[in-house]
């Protein structure tokens, strides 16, 4: 929801107040409906993770290697990692205030979300594939 | 700040909602809690692919890293993680019902507050007794 459009006017200048960049509307429509998506993901992936509590290394092998465990904390993490963030954002744009930290505050947040995604994708995938 | 406030009339004066000089209520306490709990999901998720890629790469990697579900430190972790999915999973619920206009009078939105905190709670206690009961 970064403000990239510079506002030219006769009493300010160009860049000193910034006007509305309609990516606002997206933001809000993306955190809804992925959401929604997350609702049922997100109490499977709770199922799932809490199962995992305590298990031994060939009990937690065996349960993410079921099919259905597995895609489902694939889809869950799929949907989740944009959803966080998106989130994250939120945040960094509300409380970091100088441009060049937000920036790069910013750019961690993106690279960590799909590290995450794409690490845990991964990890399922070494375990669950059929070979 | 404040010196001159001789006459009273200030003092009732509605205040500026800045966090430091806002009244606490339990609203503003939950959406508070919803970015923490969004912020704790987010680093928790990385502490589960590590503990997931250390399961993919063998027993000797899982040894490693089974500390982050195992023992005392993974039950605190997970349970704090299944806690706060459950409590911003409700939060969102509670998003999704006020983006309808429902529950927004005073006594409705408390309500709402309450019961997402409590059902959040209970969730995660059902679904440490149920896994327990199924495994």
């Amino acid at each position: 929801m970064t403000s990239r459009t510079e506002f030219i006017s006769g009493r300010t200048g160009r860049g000193a107040a910034y006007v509305s960049d309609p990516s606002g509307a997206g933001h809000d429509r993306f955190m809804r409906l992925s959401a929604r998506a997350l609702l049922p993901l997100g109490l499977l992936a709770a199922w799932f993770i809490v199962g995992l509590s305590g298990k031994s290394f060939e009990a937690a092998r065996s349960e993410i290697g079921r099919p259905f465990p597995a895609l489902a904390l694939i889809a869950f993490i799929a949907v989740a990692a944009p959803h966080a963030r998106m989130g994250v954002e939120s945040i960094i744009e509300d409380y970091v205030h100088d441009a060049a930290q937000k920036e790069k505050a910013l750019l961690v947040n993106k690279w960590a979300s799909i590290a995450v995604a794409l690490l845990w994708t991964l990890a399922i995938l070494l375990i669950a594939a059929p070979r | 700040m404040a010196q001159a406030d001789t006459d009273g009339v200030t003092d009732k004066r509605p205040l500026s909602p800045h966090l430091t000089i806002y009244k606490p209520m339990l609203t503003m306490m939950m959406s508070i809690a919803h970015r923490i709990s969004g912020v704790a999901l987010y680093l928790g998720a990385f502490l589960l692919a590590l503990y997931l890629l250390g399961l993919a790469f063998g027993p000797g990697a899982f040894g490693a890293v089974s500390w982050i579900a195992n023992g005392f430190i993974g039950h605190v972790i997970v349970l704090g993680f299944s806690w706060a999915l459950f409590h911003h999973l409700l939060g969102g619920v509670r998003h999704a019902l006020w983006d309808r206009g429902l529950y927004m009078d005073p006594k409705g939105r408390e309500l709402l507050a309450q019961a997402t905190l409590g059902g959040g709670i209970v969730l995660t206690l059902l679904t440490w007794i149920l896994s327990t009961l199924a495994n």
